[in-house]
């Protein structure tokens, strides 16, 4: 399938509409060409030839025809507008759900700004093709072969002289769409990357503060704002030495019109009423052939911005569903790892990862940074799949598993805590939009985010920035917790859920974590008071699991763990001392 | 305003502002007269070149052909050839002008639009989705591109010819073309009638665009969570909703848009039949003394009449169109900011480090103090830390000594200098700022550490990339410091992230530096090389630091634990060990568990 041929799938869908338009052109086109006809009567016959009488019928014929024409052009402006208007919606909802669809390694691939781009910049093209340019070359054609047509019957060799224009402009239009193509290409992409750079900018806004980077940001803005202006200008280079040709190919028709036609008419080839004639149908001729330049250039952006779209979504998500997908409501949340490896880009990042967990076991995870902990998690929710070894889910192969019901079994709150610009309530509810507000509230206890946010001025109902700005860390940390717990899945992953909250309200947290009833957690921590207490700790040291075990093996084995324990509690004897000391 | 999200229309000024373009006037268009009297002039030779071509062709068919002159034809032929020419290089030269205008103005508002932003501070970004911030310095910006380079030249060429057909239809008679006028108040009420519903369609219009707009961007930013929620359908429907409100409301505006065009018809063909009447009837009553060849020129004219009226009209729509993109555009020019230098601000010198706060009382929100009267010294070089319950204030107090805010009440000296005398930006270059949410532009490694200091030298940053042990994994990339990253650092582990983040704030060479949970996704044994690596580096800084993990904190040279918006216990570790208050507490707390 070509980009072409996708657009036209959708334009298929609304042909009726389409088809209304165009015979509705088709009248208002015949109507033009009443309307100056009646005048010609009126002022040849009427007031220059005294047939007075004749005026009150040619005026209101006139006004109906002038009454009729807008209305049928009001009509078909409706059709190809509302067309045009479903046309896009019917895309935009195709490309959104591509977009949904895709895979954790498209996004790391494409820029958020270039994405939206093709939802909002390039769809735009599309709209003024299909609401303007269509109708408009049919209208063009219509009126060119309608006076051709009659050219023919009146004097067929004046016909000839007007074939003798097809092939310029057949040509020359070829040229100019072959021209541009790239400078159309180009102005997208500069929109594209604009774009991109005002997206990264804005939700950059406090490094760039921070780091008092305005004018460096302004200065790169600028750079991009000329790049985008100079792809205008150039573009305009390129066309504008195409649309002036077809400007002056239709002058030089009415000039070699008349003379040839003048000429006949003199060596008596051809009556001069004839002449007369074909030079009021001269206006049919000389429109479309004018605007043919600037139909170009729309179809040229139409045609690149289609392509664009395309390109963007063609890409085959990695991650498929099985063909058989295996749907199951409730999960029980026994979790195997055997022998998972995982590379990307050539680049081992997981190897030969091996363990058991039952279900309402609790692991914790624990390792140097980059050494692959949270890839063992996206795995786990198939975000990437394993290019080695399997994992399973109550002894099925996660791939078998219908790839929602796997993701809704498992609550994920991650390192990286994404809000939406929404009410408190809203963020809560976003994996079960239609939870009760008792449900909201119990999963804020539970995460213990009921506290800070009945202190909020509009409590539940706050709004809160994109990204949780305005919030603290922690709270962002521990909404996003209560997001993951609302769903009640019988696997809850806490990526690094707790490191911007103090040791108290995790202790809470962890508490009531384990009065909700039994379900299997992960919890990937720097902070041995998190996992301490995990049925089993893995030890993650670049992509591999150097140690596991429980709290009490791991010290005993005096490996990483033990390190790390001794960084964070070396002091635990002498506070131990002090305790006892202090409190009898 | 209250803060927006994604489906909340923002509010709308419905008064027709006719100031608003009083000031793109102004403010934009006026440094361009040479070039838009220039196109006027052009574009008016042209049209009147194209008023010689009716008359030519009259010539070659009433005299020449009947004369038989061939000769004559051929070079009457040769002229109106001529003609054209002069006609296509005058277009030529518009099409270069006018879009050269259009760019222009575009491109000024954009750098003026982006420019403001810069200035405005982080409750700005806070306070709306950021869709709805970049579609105003995007899309709407663009949406003005089409009124701004034919609009314009267009406009006033069409009113020059208007001003020349009633000046020739004056001359041929005054009664018919006072009749022909009695149409323009005819449509001056018809636009007046559908003025108030056009503007208000354009307005939900464009809101409905940037909601939108701010979903789409939404979506893609969060489209793990999104996955991981297995929200796809949900967010699809709400999708479609806002898309089909977009759909709905422009389908509307438009159709009011489209309403003009047919009246201008209809009126002309009117004014036209009235003309066509009147003149059958005096033709025939012989009560005026009028010709029937008057009549027949004057009709010739009435066409030339309204054409220019109907792209006026049409320049009318795409104008009150451009206005509701132009509102929110100025709106956000308007945007008063509240964070900015005093008047006559002086640079601030090269930093020490010293930093006193005296009585700073604070609130973001009116009557809900966050910070009450916080006071405290902090000496060159020294580090302190900021511990306390979550919302308790700690990132408050570090963002003010940036000036991210402005306090209600006290004051902030650095060096002895309250910072608010000195420049924003002077003040800032010499901070180092490493946030909880580490942001990653995309680009490569290399840039983004060499974000802090542009001058830095590759040397430079590999060193600051040491530093932080950084370095031995960038190297293990593809391309090591040349590998690129998407924005937000999504290939790179949260932990990585804040590493590089760590860099680039170290690369500014900072003499305050401030770490707000800046390792909080580090593990403890990278922590602890980069406590040993950093000791040094910070032996001549003073720096603040907020953490949880108390074992990153214990050194420091002074710790606050802040709540309930101050300062409630301050001094070393030991001291406030002995003191057993809320530190005590808190710091016995992590050891908890391992009595259990």
């Amino acid at each position: 399938m070509t980009a072409l041929k996708w657009f036209f799938s959708f334009l298929k869908k609304h042909r009726t509409r389409i088809a209304l338009g165009l015979l509705l052109v088709t009248i208002c086109s015949a109507l033009a060409i009443v309307n100056p006809y009646i005048s010609g009567i009126i002022v040849d016959d009427v007031i220059g030839g005294g047939a007075y009488e004749l005026v009150g019928k040619l005026v209101a014929l006139l006004l109906l025809t002038t009454l009729l024409r807008s209305v049928t052009r009001y009509l078909y402006l409706y059709c190809f507008e509302s067309a045009s208007q479903r046309v896009l919606f019917d895309m935009r909802d195709h490309v959104f759900r591509r977009l949904m669809g895709e895979d954790f390694t498209f996004y790391n691939k494409n820029r958020t700004g270039d994405l939206m781009s093709r939802l909002t910049g390039d769809m735009d093209a599309i709209r003024h093709f299909v609401a303007a340019t269509i109708y408009l070359i049919y209208e063009s054609i219509l009126l060119f072969s309608f006076a051709f047509v009659m050219i023919v019957t009146i004097e067929w060799r004046l016909a000839l002289c007007i074939v003798i224009f097809l092939p310029f402009t057949v040509i020359t239009a070829k040229k100019q769409l072959k021209a541009i193509a790239p400078a159309f290409a180009n102005i997208r992409q500069r929109f594209s990357s604009l774009n991109t750079f005002v997206q990264e900018n804005v939700s950059g806004n406090r490094v760039v503060k921070a780091f008092a980077k305005e004018d460096y940001e302004i200065e790169k803005f600028n750079k991009e704002n000329d790049a985008y202006m100079e792809a205008q200008l150039t573009s305009t280079a390129m066309w504008r030495k195409y649309v002036p040709i077809f400007e002056f190919l239709s002058s030089l028709l009415t000039v070699i019109l008349y003379l040839v036609g003048g000429i006949m008419v003199v060596q008596g080839n051809m009556s001069l009423g004839k002449l007369v004639t074909v030079s009021g149908y001269l206006w049919m001729l000389n429109d479309p052939l004018r605007s043919v330049g600037w139909r170009g250039n729309d179809v040229q952006n139409f045609a690149t911005s289609c392509k664009k779209i395309y390109t963007t979504i063609t890409a085959q998500p990695n991650i498929t569903e099985p063909a058989r997908p295996y749907v199951k409501e409730k999960l029980r949340g026994r979790v195997e790892f055997r022998n998972v490896d995982y590379a990307a880009n050539n680049d081992v990042i997981l190897h030969d990862i091996n363990f058991k967990v039952n279900p309402g076991q609790t692991v914790g995870i624990i390792g140097a940074t980059g050494s692959g902990k949270s890839t063992l998690m996206n795995l786990l929710c198939r975000f990437y799949d394993v290019t080695g070894g399997e994992i399973l889910i109550d002894s099925m192969n996660v791939k078998k598993y219908n790839l929602y019901s796997l993701r809704d079994n498992i609550g994920m709150s991650m390192q990286d805590v994404f809000l939406f610009s929404d009410t408190i309530e809203g963020n809560i509810a976003y994996g079960k939009p239609n939870a009760t507000f008792e449900e909201v509230k119990h999963a804020a206890v539970i995460s213990d985010a009921d506290g800070f946010i009945m202190k909020m001025p509009d409590q539940y109902d706050t709004i809160i920035g994109e990204r949780g700005v305005g919030l603290s860390g922690g709270q962002r940390q521990r909404i996003s917790l209560a997001r993951a717990l609302l769903k009640d899945p019988s696997i809850v992953i806490l990526d690094d859920t707790t490191s911007a909250v103090d040791m108290e309200t995790e202790s809470h947290i962890q508490d009531s974590l384990h009065s909700i009833g039994e379900r299997t957690v992960f919890i990937i921590a720097h902070r041995i008071s998190s996992i301490r207490d995990a049925d089993l700790i893995l030890v993650m040291d670049e992509g591999r699991i150097c140690e596991s075990g429980t709290h009490e093996e791991l010290l005993e084995k005096k490996g990483y763990y033990y390190t790390v324990f001794n960084h964070q509690y070396g002091e635990f004897d002498k506070i131990q001392a002090q305790k006892k000391g202090g409190t009898p | 305003m209250a803060r927006n999200k994604v489906d909340m229309d923002e509010s709308l000024q419905s008064q027709f502002n006719i100031k608003q373009v009083g000031r793109l006037y102004k403010s934009y268009i006026r440094p361009h007269t040479k070039e838009l009297v220039i196109t006027i002039i052009l574009m008016l030779i042209s049209s009147a070149l194209g008023m010689l071509t009716p008359m030519i062709l009259k010539t070659i068919m009433d005299d020449l052909i009947p004369a038989g002159n061939i000769k004559g034809i051929v070079l009457i032929c040769l002229l109106l050839l001529s003609i054209n020419i002069i006609c296509v290089s005058i277009l030529r030269m518009k099409i270069t002008i006018t879009t050269k205008l259009g760019q222009s103005i575009i491109h000024q508002i954009r750098q003026d639009i982006f420019t403001h932003l810069q200035e405005l501070p982080f409750s700005y970004y806070d306070d709306r989705p950021h869709g709805k911030i970049q579609v105003r310095v995007v899309n709407y910006v663009n949406s003005l591109s089409d009124l701004l380079s034919n609009g314009i030249v267009n406009t006033f060429t069409d009113l020059c010819s208007l001003f020349f057909i009633i000046g020739f239809m004056l001359s041929l008679n005054v009664k018919l073309t006072l009749v022909c006028l009695c149409g323009l108040p005819v449509l001056a009420t018809l636009v007046f009638v559908i003025k108030r519903k056009q503007r208000v369609s354009w307005q939900i219009m464009s809101n409905k665009s940037s909601n939108l707009n701010a979903y789409i961007a939404e979506s893609i930013s969060g489209i793990r969570v999104t996955q991981s929620f297995v929200r796809e359908n949900e967010n699809i429907k709400i999708f479609n909703r806002l898309s089909n409100e977009y759909r709905s409301s422009w389908m509307k505006a438009v159709m009011y848009n489209f309403l003009l065009p047919p009246a201008v018809d209809n009126i002309s063909a009117l004014t036209t039949s009235a003309i066509y009447v009147l003149g059958v009837s005096w033709l025939s009553g012989g009560l005026e003394a009028i010709t029937a060849g008057t009549i027949i020129a004057f009709t010739g004219y009435i066409g030339r009449f309204w054409t220019p009226i109907s792209t006026l009209a049409n320049f009318y729509n795409s104008l009150l169109t451009a206005l509701s993109y132009l509102d929110r555009i100025f709106e956000t020019i308007d945007e008063p900011v509240v964070v900015k230098d005093t008047p006559g601000a002086a640079e601030m010198p090269p930093i020490r480090g010293d930093v006193e706060f005296r009585d700073v009382k604070f609130s973001y929100e009116e009557g809900v103090r966050i910070l009450n009267g916080v006071n405290f010294k902090a000496k060159q070089g020294q580090s302190f830390a900021i511990v306390g319950p979550t919302g308790a204030g700690k990132s408050t107090i570090i963002n003010l000594i940036s000036r991210f805010y402005n306090l209600d009440s006290g004051q902030i000296l650095i060096d002895g200098i309250d910072i608010n005398t000195v420049t924003i930006r002077s003040l800032r270059k010499q901070m180092g700022v490493m946030m909880q949410d580490s942001f990653i532009f995309s680009g490569t490694i290399m840039d983004n550490i060499r974000y802090g200091n542009m001058e830095a030298t590759d040397e430079q940053v590999v060193t600051a990339a040491k530093t932080v042990c950084a370095h031995d994994f960038i190297m293990e990339l593809e391309d090591g410091y040349n590998t690129h990253v998407n924005e937000r650092g999504t290939r790179l582990s949260a932990g990585q992230r804040q590493l590089i983040s760590f860099a680039r704030a170290l690369l500014a060479d900072p003499k305050i530096l401030i770490l707000d949970e800046a390792t909080s996704s580090i593990d403890t044994e990278t922590e602890i090389l980069l406590q040993q690596g950093l000791a040094r580096l910070l032996k001549n800084r003073t720096s603040f630091i907020i953490a949880h993990r108390l074992s990153t904190i214990k050194n420091s040279s002074c710790i606050m634990y802040v709540d309930k918006g101050n300062i409630q216990e301050m001094g070393t570790h030991e001291e406030l060990m002995e003191r057993k208050g809320a530190y005590y507490e808190l710091y016995m707390s992590q050891y908890d568990f391992l009595d259990k």
